[in-house]
């Protein structure tokens, strides 16, 4: 299965998260970004000849990936103007077919937004006729998915403060984290702060922050003879029921998206769910933790809600998730977070994780979003 | 937009607001594969034809999920209020507010009917309260 062509993660990086970074620009956090990957592969600028990073701007043309081109000194092969396709799963997953297709032989993905905090509501970013008007948001959304899961299987609102508790308590001791050193927390300290939207109290809902991220996928056989251990691209699978938030997710459609996903890119790594070391998860609140082992295999339909609590995603557990302390504790800021997701995997699989999972061999990435109406899962796995 | 946002109609949706104006809840249905279906799209989502039409709807349904949202996403909402995904009986599902009285009676499972409440010149909206017919109020 794997040849010289095989996709790998040469290099990754993350800037500083912070709830607020005053002094920094969206592009400069951008540029430290890529300047950081290109590194840490050790490689030289000139080496990436795919380029799917944000391009915010001042400067070239705001929003064209082209743009980076003059900044790595070289003519681009392989290039994107989207967001979305600038990072998580979704950017390493075209990176990567871009690299076994030989469209271009080294990619660097990621990019930066600046989040200005208290400019409102975190959603599709565009007006939508049938959702604003009724101050639907992102976190009302996925509470809309939640009290229909609570209602059909019992799940309860101890187990989502339990899922929140334990991920919050792997940021509170790692020192990247935004809110390191600010716990521990207790599901009782969940339970106890404010309701946003019932069920999620503020502790159960992830934090609002900036930063950048960023990562270099190359063949193989390039990365030979870099520094880093290489990191394969196992498998991976996208899944998307509808754009996001012009109606609201129903758990009844969207409940176990990612299934799908899960399957095909198992069957594509040869492993099974329950063969993974590691989860990197999107947390945007607890109970998408729950959705999500649910979703990937790792219990039945309406089971996460026990298996989440019963510690099964603690580092040590037997399916630990997010032991950077995720978008709950450690960063969100904005798109990157997926990248960010990324970052904590290979840093598990290269074995120089903050909270490192003994002998971590196979880890899943997993994206999604707005309630959630879209999965990117990715499957990677240490070599040699 | 400094308060509450005002629904931009599209050439797809000005049947519906004007419908709602004289208080009538219309949805798009699909002769060609019999689906009422929300929100309006440039084609069917069940056979891609285009040629849908809004038709009646009872206006009556039940309360698919919700949520009492406390923090609002911005200004000029009155908070805490029931968010929740309606379905409606003669098919569609809508988001809407229903209004009980206290928030926290808005539970999945309730029966509700649509009450139209203007809200701008042009505006009329859908919300819901407790269709009180069925006595499961």
């Amino acid at each position: 299965m794997t040849d010289r062509r095989s996709p790998v993660i040469a290099g990754v990086y993350a800037t500083e998260q912070a709830l607020s970074l005053p002094d920094r620009t969206a592009m400069d956090l951008a540029l430290e970004a890529v300047r950081g990957a290109v590194a840490d592969a050790g490689l030289a600028p000139s080496d990436i000849d795919g380029a799917q990073v944000d391009w915010p701007g001042p400067g070239g043309v705001p929003g064209e990936g082209s743009s980076w081109a003059r900044m790595l000194g070289r003519d681009l092969r392989w290039t994107s103007d989207s967001m979305l396709d600038n990072a998580g799963s979704r950017g390493l997953l075209k990176a990567a077919a871009a690299v076994r297709a030989g469209y271009a032989d080294t990619v660097v993905v990621g990019g930066c937004k600046l989040v200005s905090r208290g400019a409102g509501p975190v959603g599709a970013g565009v007006p939508l006729e049938f959702t604003d008007v009724w101050g639907s948001y992102v976190i009302a959304q996925f509470a809309l998915v939640a009290a229909r899961h609570m209602h059909e299987y019992g799940t309860t609102s101890r187990q989502l403060a339990e899922v929140a508790a334990i991920i919050r308590n792997n940021g509170t001791t790692n020192p990247e984290a935004m809110m390191y050193g600010r716990g521990p927390y207790t599901a009782d300290d969940v339970l106890a702060s404010r309701m946003v939207a019932t069920p999620f109290h503020l502790l159960d809902c992830c934090i609002v922050g900036e930063g950048g991220a960023a990562l270099v996928v190359t063949t193989a056989e390039r990365a030979r003879d870099l520094p880093q251990p290489p990191i394969a691209v196992l498998g991976g699978a996208m899944e998307y029921h509808q754009a996001a938030y012009a109606n609201p997710a129903l758990l009844s459609e969207v409940g176990m998206l990612g299934r799908d996903a899960a399957t095909r890119a198992y069957a594509m790594a040869g492993i099974g769910a329950h063969d993974v070391d590691v989860f990197s998860l999107y947390d945007p609140n607890s109970f998408e933790i729950i959705r999500q082992l649910e979703a990937l295999g790792l219990c039945g339909e309406g089971e996460g809600g026990p298996l989440a609590a019963s510690g099964a995603i603690a580092v040590g557990g037997k399916h630990p998730v997010n032991p950077d302390g995720g978008c709950l504790a450690y960063a969100w800021n904005g798109t990157q977070q997926m990248t960010l997701k990324v970052v904590e995997a290979v840093r598990q699989l290269r074995g120089t994780a903050v909270h490192q999972i003994a002998d971590a061999e196979l880890a899943v990435v997993g994206n999604a979003g707005s309630g959630a109406q879209h999965y990117e899962m990715s499957v990677l796995g240490r070599t040699g | 937009m400094t308060g509450r946002p005002v629904p931009m109609p599209t050439e797809l949706s000005e049947p519906f607001w004007a419908s709602a104006r004289r208080g009538e809840l219309v949805v798009p249905y699909c002769p060609a594969c019999d689906l009422r279906f929300f929100v309006p799209e440039p084609a069917c989502p069940g056979c891609m034809s285009p040629n849908w039409r809004y038709e009646p709807s009872v206006g009556r349904g039940t309360v698919y999920s919700v949520t009492v949202v406390h923090r609002a996403p911005g200004p000029g909402f009155d908070t805490p209020f029931a968010l929740a995904v309606i379905d409606l009986d003669d098919g569609g599902t809508l988001l809407s507010h229903v209004d009980a009285g206290t928030p926290d009676k808005v539970v999945i499972g309730l029966r509700v009917r649509v009450d139209f409440r203007p809200y701008t010149d042009e505006i009329t909206l859908p919300y819901f309260v407790p269709d009180a017919i069925d006595g499961l109020d």
